[in-house]
């Protein structure tokens, strides 16, 4: 196991943590979220406001997510050794990790299609920015499914020096159940369940983006340990 | 009460690590608590008339199962430490029973409602009574595994491991009716 790269594969989690967050917020200024109800020239108004920003932050998000799949090796890495072998909750982690970051990359595509023509009709720029929102905060279920593999992996761990403490198991559950509320974005447009709500904006992005440095530390552990043991 | 029994340190049920998921989730709901009650001081007349139509007998029967499926769970861990497994079998089944009878009452209570024309988005009351309700629900289906894993896991044979799984599943089993006692308070009672 080459240790360097496992090591650059578990970094690259913070990179895209940092690139996103620029992305996000002072770049595109998609936090906080746009209202729901905002009309369509309101929303159209943001586009054509400041098209040029808007474009380069959603190409700095679009462009860190493939390193997700970097992280997402190194955690299907990690997981071998617990499950000594490729075991189905590793082979899950990868698939279920691979396909969000699938739905982090989309969603930039589709509001770099409003950005790109913002002087089209509103009522377009509204459907695509609908559909960004939609596509970015509604998927729960590969996130999910993601954190449940983990967190079973954690806890089913029965090596004489497991991987990761027990805890993180637990942790990876309770994350996996904070993502869930995100999926009823789809029956609201104000409230905490919209999503610009607390539920499905706010907690579920600092738990994403938290969860992604909680993860750093406890991997680069697992893997310098694993470098020892070779 | 004896020296040594002063000196013990204090008993953690269940693993340390399960309290994450615990606390986690108590934080969450919490969260929900805290979000529901300032929402609802912005417009007090529209929750409490909104609560009139709540059928509190469903609201109370559901609050007799969870109270009586935790009290089963903690006989249950009584047994499993006297090292009676059968007999933590048995409670655990009672449990069990409560649990589907409190998921059955919901579906009941949801019927009707939905039926009456109450939906997720017929009001801002109504959306918390069916999404707080909803993941709590979810809860109780997440719970319910829990008490099956437990179940099985009683058929080995006893260990401090096992002991210890018990007691984690039962911590789980206590949070999920405590959520529902101040559920029932915040959505059924509240005036």
């Amino acid at each position: 196991m080459n240790t360097r790269n496992e090591l650059l594969c578990i970094w690259s989690a913070v990179l895209f943590v940092v690139l996103f967050t620029i992305g996000l917020w002072p770049l595109a200024h998609f936090l906080p979220a746009h209202s729901p109800t905002a009309s369509a020239e309101d929303i159209a108004a943001l586009y054509q406001a400041r098209p040029w920003q808007m474009r380069l932050g959603l190409f700095v998000m679009m462009g860190c997510s493939g390193l997700v799949c970097a992280f997402v090796a190194a955690i299907t890495v990690a997981m071998k050794r617990m499950e000594n072998g490729l075991g189905v909750l590793t082979l899950t982690q990868l698939s279920a990790g691979t396909c969000g970051a699938v739905f982090l990359i989309v969603p930039c595509l589709v509001w770099t299609a409003a950005a790109y023509r913002p002087e089209r009709s509103p009522e377009l720029t509204l459907l695509l920015n609908d559909l960004g929102w939609i596509m970015l905060f509604m998927p729960f279920t590969t996130f999910v499914i993601q954190n449940i593999a983990i967190g079973l992996a954690v806890l089913g761990d029965r090596n004489a020096s497991p991987e990761m403490p027990r805890w993180v198991g637990f942790m990876n559950l309770w994350v996996a159940v904070l993502f869930i509320p995100g999926g009823f974005l789809t029956f609201f447009k104000t409230g905490p369940f919209a999503w610009n709500g607390v539920f499905v904006y706010w907690i579920p992005l600092v738990v994403f983006l938290g969860w992604y440095l909680v993860m750093v530390v406890l991997l680069r552990q697992g893997a310098l340990r694993a470098a020892r043991a070779a | 009460m004896s020296d040594h029994a002063e000196h013990r340190p204090p008993h953690l049920p269940g693993e340390t690590g399960v309290w994450v998921f615990i606390l986690g989730d108590m934080l969450m709901f919490a969260a929900f608590f805290i979000v529901f009650m300032s929402y609802r001081s912005e417009d007090v007349a529209l929750y409490v008339n909104s609560q009139h139509t709540l059928n509190q007998h469903f609201g109370a029967l559901n609050t007799f199962f969870m109270l009586t499926s935790s009290w089963c769970v903690a006989l249950a861990v009584e047994a499993g430490r006297a090292g009676w497994q059968a007999r933590a079998q048995t409670w655990l089944l009672g449990a069990m029973a409560c649990a589907l009878c409190f998921v059955g009452v919901k579906f009941f209570e949801y019927s009707e409602k939905i039926a009456a024309g109450f939906t997720l988005t017929t009001n801002d009351f109504f959306m918390y009574y069916f999404m707080l309700t909803g993941l709590h629900l979810m809860h109780v289906l997440l719970g319910l595994g829990v008490l099956c894993y437990l179940w099985f896991s009683l058929r080995a044979t006893p260990s401090a491991a096992s002991m210890r799984t018990l007691e984690s599943g039962a911590s789980f089993w206590h949070m999920v009716d405590i959520l529902w006692i101040v559920l029932f308070a915040l959505l059924y009672l509240l005036r």
